[in-house]
This record gives C-alpha cells, structure tokens and sequence, in this order.
C-alpha cells in the first residue's frame, strides 16, 4: 500500500466527526458537529479547506484591531489582532495552517522588532496557508521580518553570514542530516547581497557573490532562488514537511510508515499542501484508534478552543499574556526552530496555569464568562459536554463527570460549572 | 543545622496538611524520597548543580592561553592581553571578569578541564545542543537526556530527582521516558487558585480519573503521571519560601536569582539531586568584548554568591557546580569583531576541595576546520559526575563505558 486509504462512509461518527473538528479547528460546538455529520466527512473537509465568507461585523472589528496595533507599533495589540482572528473568523483551519507556518518558520518580534513587518509575514503565512510551498519558501526568503530575523543585512560577498542558509535547510526544508556544512557555506554565498532597504527586499549586486558554487553536489552559478530550488527539488523535503503536517494534525510521535505515505503524497502533489491535508484528514489512518489520545493541545489549542467553544466577553490582551506564561507567546518563539511542543508543553508550572485558567474562566475573573447557551440550550448533559471536550475517554472518568453532574444539590448553573470545572481540569481534556 | 531540619519538618507538616501521602505509585520519587526521610536517615545527599551557558561559550576568551602566539595571531582585536587576565599559572589566565571564579581557585576549589568536545563536531546550535543534552552523538531525533535516563535506571531504588529553575521548557538533559522533572521558574508560578467551593483536583473522583489504567507511554499516560506530579511538586515548593533566610547579598542577575533559588530549595532539603539552571547569550558573532565580558561577569557573581550562601548552611561539602556549552568558538576572530561556532572549549567544575587544570589543552595550530580539536570526551565529565559524586552507575545514562576524571 503507498496511498492513504479513505475512511469508510459508515465510520464517520459523532465522535469521528467531532475529533475531526477538535484537530482542524479550535475546539468543536455541538452545533458544528451536526453540520459535518450531515455534509458528510469529504464535504465538510472541502469547506474547511475553502476560503469561506467572512461577515461584516469580523472584517470591521478585525481592521480596527489591525489598525490599532499599527498605530501604537503595539505587538501586544497584534497578538490581539490574531487571537481575534482565531476565535472569530469563519476560517478556522486557515488560521490553524498560519499558526503552523509561523511555527516552522518561527521569528520573533523581540529581534525584528517592527509590528508591519511582523504582521506583513503573518499574511504571507495566511496567503499560503494551503497553498503551493514552492510559493511560501520562495516568499518567506524575500520576506522584511525573515531577513532582519535572519541578518540577511550583514551577508555580504566578503564576509558570508551563513545564518539564513543554514536555517533554510535545517529548519525550512530539510532537516538535519541532508546537506553538509560546504553546502551551507556556499548556498549563504548565493544569498549574499539578499538585503533590506527602506522595509523592502533589495537586491544589493554590490554585494552579491556572483561566482560558481557547488550545492548538494552540482555546480553553477546559483542564485538565491536557484538554491531555495534545489532545497525544493532535494528528495528530504516531502518527507520533512510531512513529519511538521502530521505533528500539527495526527501525533505527537507520528510512525515512519504514515510519515513514508504522507511524503509520498506530498511528492505526488508537487509540495501543494490542500489536497495532501485532504487526503490525510480523510484517510482511516486519521481516524486509526493510535492516534485519537495522539496529540497534546498546545496553549493556543486550549486556551483559543476552550473560549471559541464556551466564552463570551474575551478579554484578548489577557488571554495572549497567558499565551505567553502557558510557554506560546505569538509573534515571539523561542528561537528559530520554533517550539518543540508535544510533552514539552507540559511542565509543572504550566499544569499549574493550565488549571487556573480553568478556574479564571469558571469564576468569570479576568479572561471572559462562560456562555450561559452551554447549560441552556437543552442538548443533554453531560453527554454533549463528553463528546465535545473529551472525545474518547474511559468509563470511570465518564462516570466521574456523570457524577459531578448529576450531584443534585445545586441549580443547573451551579451544577454546570462544577461539571465544566471538574471535565476541564482532567489529563483527558489536554490532548487534542 | 537546626535551620535545616526545622525547615524539613515544616515542610512536611504541610504536605501531611495536603493529604497526598496516600498517592499511588507513579508519584515520582522526587516527592516520596522525602516521606522516607521523616524519620532521619540519610539526610545530605550529594547535590549536582548544571549550568548551562547557551549559545556557545567562548572558551578560548575565557581561560586564556597567555603563552600561545597562535591565538594572540588570530586575534587581533579580541584576544585578552597577558596583563589583563587573572593569573592560573605562567600559561593560563582567567578572563578578568571572573574574579568570583578566580577566588576558588586560589581556595583550590575551581577545577578546569581543557578541551572537552566529541568526535565530528556539530556547529548546529541545536544539534550540539541536543549532543550535550542527551550524551549520544549518533541519534538525530533524541526523545531523552543523559540526567532523565539516569533517574528512570535508578526509580525504584533511591531517590534521585532533578529540577530546572529559570528556564522555559525543560531541557532535554532532564527528561527520561518514565521520570517527570518538574520545571520551576518562580515560587510564585506555583500558586494554585483553589476556587471557594474546593479545587476538583482535591476529589476522590479526580483522584480515580487520574490513576486510570491507560496505554502504556502514550500521550494520556504522560498526562496523568505529570498531573499527579506537578500537583504534588506545587503542594511541596508552596511552603519553601517561608523557612529560608540568608545573609548574601546576591546580584540583581538573572542567574543569581535562579541560583538563590536552588539554594532555597538545597536548603529545605527537597531530595532533588540535581538542579539544571542555564545563562543565555554566549553566541557572540558581533561586537563580542562587552557582551561577553558582560556574561563571565553574571556567571561569576552568581556563582559566588551560591557557594557564599552555600558556606553560610553548611551546605558547601554537598554541592557540586559544573559550566557547559554546546560548543566553544572558532580561533579566528571573524569581521564583526565577534566569533563563529566552533568546537571543543574548556568547563568549569566547582567542588568542595579539589581545584587545578585537568585534561589536556588543544593545540591552536593543529585545527579541526579552524577549530581547537577535542582531547576530552564530554562523556567522560559526565561520568565523572555521576560515578564520583553522585555514586551512581554511569554506562546506562553514556550507553556504554567512559573512564572518570581525576577532577572530582
């Protein structure tokens, strides 16, 4: 078998379709679980990988963010910017896939330290977000932020900075392992020159070393985009960039044979991510029971899922400063191999905020306010609850969340939030 | 000492207080080490202290070799002056901002060991990193760490657990596939808000949720077993602040804050057996005199007023320090006035009584593509480390047999 096989119709359940939303989405309402289940699982994947319409009221609230964070060269309002976006806009997938991109090609504020900049890569992210990854490298090494970020200003012909050719390959395209320290030195030679003025791309030829080099075992006179081609046409690329969509989508320790198919299909489609993620996310290797507890929720996953699904009155600026403590502060990662995620998420201290933000959220004090619509809008509980925020989970704890629901003592908004209290704080509710 | 023990039944009063003794029995020993201590018994356990000097240390700059014209050559504009540097011996000088340093080594307590590297350096910061972290050069994705892989061999048997401070994941050096190291940044990042009805993590039923059976080293099973330790790790580290009291005056430094940090928790006797903290900064390609001077200077202070703080409890017989880095610089200076990436570089181990120059320096004309090639296996400071101070078995963290150092 060198294909992904489809997921049979009749296997496309409640609960199939729910951790389908949960890993394409931020988190999952009940209500869009009905809709998916009605479309089917190949028509809900297409919209989802469809630029949907956006409605007025979200272009007009998401400009003026934009526009506020311009003005102040606020990053804290861009961060705001974003998370509006993720909670709000009706392309969810979209954001997740900017998310994943800046990601892999991580850089941080803290050195580009110019908000337009920053928001111009995030854009290019969005544009790209499915799209074509020949376009996305190509315009991400002629990207302002990425060439402040990786000093393509002091590569010069004299003196080489090999800081951008090295990551091109290590960290954008291939991984380690796939090219030699010669290959990085002579493919920094082609990129010199590539510079920045004024906030712009300029080709600096003054400093541009225009003579032979030998990358990968060929020889000629590269340029910057002949060498982003040959990482391109490298035979590690499909296989590397299928090992970032399965971390991002089915594991957290994806198995070589899915990562062989993936490659596979990314090789087929000519790195043209959209109908490699649909085959994926339709495939019943998707959907296979290894993978449903796979993959644990980042801090955007659980802090933008949880108030996507269940709050109102989202205080943004507070939710990007808990990003931050939570170990996801956007616009800034740690370093250029972006975060590790996966269990490294996970310390104490960050159980510890994991928890109190459930308290916060609970309590209504600082982050938003639960909606009212969870207890009142006569779904039966606290199966709906099970389904949407759980998926699969074993009988005691099932039991448990029973019992905290079932407790009679209180008024059903009191129930509630007990039960929302207890089924958020479990190990079951950190994984995606 | 009746500090000390003062602080430690305290501390356990409060954990009776919170009830978890009836945990089950993936709580990690980190937590159950003390339990067993309640009744007196082998108390003062050797404690290892790691410090991380991330980006690449220059070692070159750092323990000077004021004989050498190789390296006077190479670097015109770096290269600290034979007047400037605090005096080793007739061949060897310590930058002058390590005048913290250089004062243990006229205790004799300051050991230097040359060269250390490992075969096929990798310039990579992550890579060398990740070389240094889990002590197997040959495995390019590593799931676990030298110091992880030492505590999962030794569960079961004694307690030996270990705590990053400061940093914000934990380094890969600390994770093993079983054991769950807790990171701790601040006390106050441990302060769970415990809602006026009572916290759900307080129930039997959350209790059960946790201690359900679940697939052996997946995602859930990792997720329960660090729920229940980072819930005992809280409980524990909440009442540390209130029983330690010192007399040093520690720098404003972020490093100095960490160390006091782990004073703290050395102090209160938290059976932790090594503590991880790390000082950022040393990748130094451009304008690298102040920035590096700058850095030497946090380290030295720091790490001064750690060993002060350390004599003032009569801690210091106990505690071990040891510096390293992913990588030391290249031996030529490069156009920024800065240095490139390089290989094998020198490292610090502070101990309670023995000092000196051990290894062998590396030559500066016999270069490993312009680098200084390695004479020590870092594998073999490692060993060190755990055979001669920690008094544990080396080969299952090292994957196979590295000789000790005569430092330790």
């Amino acid at each position: 078998m060198n294909e992904l096989s489809p997921l049979p119709q009749a296997a496309f359940d409640r609960e199939a379709a729910a951790y389908l939303l949960r890993r394409l989405q931020f988190g999952v309402r009940p209500d869009e679980i009905d809709r998916a289940l009605a479309e089917g699982l190949p028509a809900t994947t297409d919209r989802l990988l469809s630029v949907q319409p956006e409605t007025d009221a979200f272009v007009r609230a998401e400009a003026a963010l934009r526009q506020t964070a311009h003005a102040a060269s606020s990053i804290a309002g861009l961060k705001a910017w974003w998370l509006y976006r993720m909670l709000h806009s009706a392309n969810p997938l979209r954001e997740k896939l900017t998310l994943m991109w800046h990601n892999h090609f991580a850089t941080s504020h803290a050195k580009v330290n110019n908000v337009s900049q920053m928001a111009v890569q995030n854009d290019l992210f969005r544009e790209h977000a499915w799209g074509d990854f020949h376009h996305l490298l190509h315009g991400v090494a002629r990207d302002p932020a990425m060439l402040v970020w990786l000093d393509g200003n002091a590569n010069r012909r004299r003196h080489p900075n090999e800081n951008f050719a090295r990551e091109v390959m290590e960290l954008f395209a291939l991984g380690l392992g796939n090219y030699t320290e010669r290959d990085i030195q002579e493919a920094a030679r082609a990129f010199t020159g590539w510079q920045l003025r004024d906030g712009a791309f300029w080709f600096n030829a003054s400093q541009h070393d225009a003579a032979p080099k030998t990358i990968f075992g060929r020889t000629g006179r590269f340029e910057g985009n002949h060498v982003i081609d040959l990482c391109l046409e490298h035979p590690a690329c499909p296989r590397f960039l299928a090992f970032k969509l399965l971390r991002q989508f089915v594991s957290d320790q994806p198995s070589t044979p899915l990562i062989d198919l993936v490659a596979a299909s990314l090789a087929r489609h000519k790195l043209h991510i959209r109908p490699v993620l649909f085959e994926l996310v339709t495939s019943a290797a998707f959907f296979a029971d290894e993978h449903r507890q796979a993959l644990i929720k980042s801090p955007v996953d659980l802090v933008v899922g949880t108030l996507r699904t269940s709050a109102t009155r989202v205080v943004l600026p507070a939710a990007a400063e808990l990003l931050a403590r939570l170990g996801q502060d956007l616009f800034e990662p740690p370093t250029v191999k972006g975060w590790d995620g996966g269990r490294q998420w996970i310390q104490t201290s960050t159980w510890i905020l994991r928890w109190n933000f459930v308290t916060e959220l609970v309590d209504g004090t600082g982050l938003g306010a639960l909606r009212e619509e969870l207890w009142t809008d006569g779904r039966p509980q606290p199966d709906t609850w099970l389904l949407t925020y759980l998926g699969r989970a074993a009988p005691e704890v099932r039991a448990a969340v029973a019992a905290h629901w079932h407790a009679a003592d209180e008024l059903p908004a009191g129930r509630a939030r007990r039960t929302l209290r207890f089924l958020w704080s479990l190990p079951e509710y950190q994984l995606a | 000492m009746f500090r000390i023990r003062s602080a430690r039944r305290e501390f356990l009063q409060v954990v009776g207080a919170a009830g978890l003794v009836s945990l089950g029995g993936s709580v990690p020993r980190f937590w159950s080490q003390a339990l067993a201590q309640q009744d007196g018994t082998s108390a003062g356990e050797r404690v290892l202290v790691l410090i991380q000097l991330a980006g690449g240390n220059d070692g070159l700059n750092t323990v000077v070799p004021i004989t050498d014209d190789a390296y006077y050559r190479a670097r015109p504009a770096l290269a600290i002056g034979k007047q400037a540097v605090l005096k080793l011996n007739d061949r060897w000088g310590l930058h002058p901002s390590l005048e913290g340093l250089h004062q243990l080594w006229e205790q004799g307590r300051l050991g230097i060991v040359q060269g250390v590297g490992y075969p096929r350096p990798d310039r990579s910061h992550f890579r060398s990193m990740d070389i240094w972290h889990t002590a197997n050069p040959d495995v390019v994705q590593p799931q676990t760490g030298w110091i992880g892989r030492t505590l999962d061999a030794a569960q079961g048997t004694e307690g030996r657990e270990a705590v990053a401070v400061g940093l914000d994941r934990l380094p890969l050096a600390l994770v093993g596939h079983r054991v769950v190291c807790p990171l701790v940044k601040s006390l106050e990042a441990f302060r769970l808000n415990e809602p006026a009805g009572g916290s759900p993590l307080r129930t039997a039923d959350w209790q059960r949720a946790v201690q359900a059976p679940a697939p052996p080293r997946g995602e859930l099973e990792f997720l329960r077993r660090s729920a229940q330790a980072s819930l005992a790790s809280a409980d524990r580290l909440k009442s540390l602040g209130e029983t330690y009291r010192t007399r040093v005056e520690y720098p404003s430094t972020g490093l100095a804050q960490r160390l006091k940090l782990v004073a703290q928790m050395i102090v209160a006797e938290l059976p932790a057996r090594v503590y991880f903290v790390s000082l950022d900064g040393f990748d130094t390609h451009a304008q690298q005199l102040p920035g590096h001077a700058a850095l030497l200077a946090e380290l030295a202070g720091a790490v001064a007023s750690f060993v002060a703080d350390l004599e003032e409890h009569r801690l210091t017989g106990r505690v071990l320090i040891a510096t390293f880095s992913e990588f030391g610089r290249r031996l030529a200076e490069n156009g920024s006035l800065g240095t490139d990436h390089g290989a094998a570089a020198p490292l610090f181990v502070v101990t309670p009584h023995r000092g000196g120059l051990f290894g062998e320096a590396p030559s500066l004309t016999d270069l490993d593509d312009g680098d200084p090639k390695f004479t020590t296996d870092f594998r073999r400071v490692y060993a060190t480390l755990l055979e001669n101070w920690l008094n544990v078995d080396s080969s299952a963290a090292l994957g196979g047999r590295f000789e000790p150092l005569d430092c330790v």
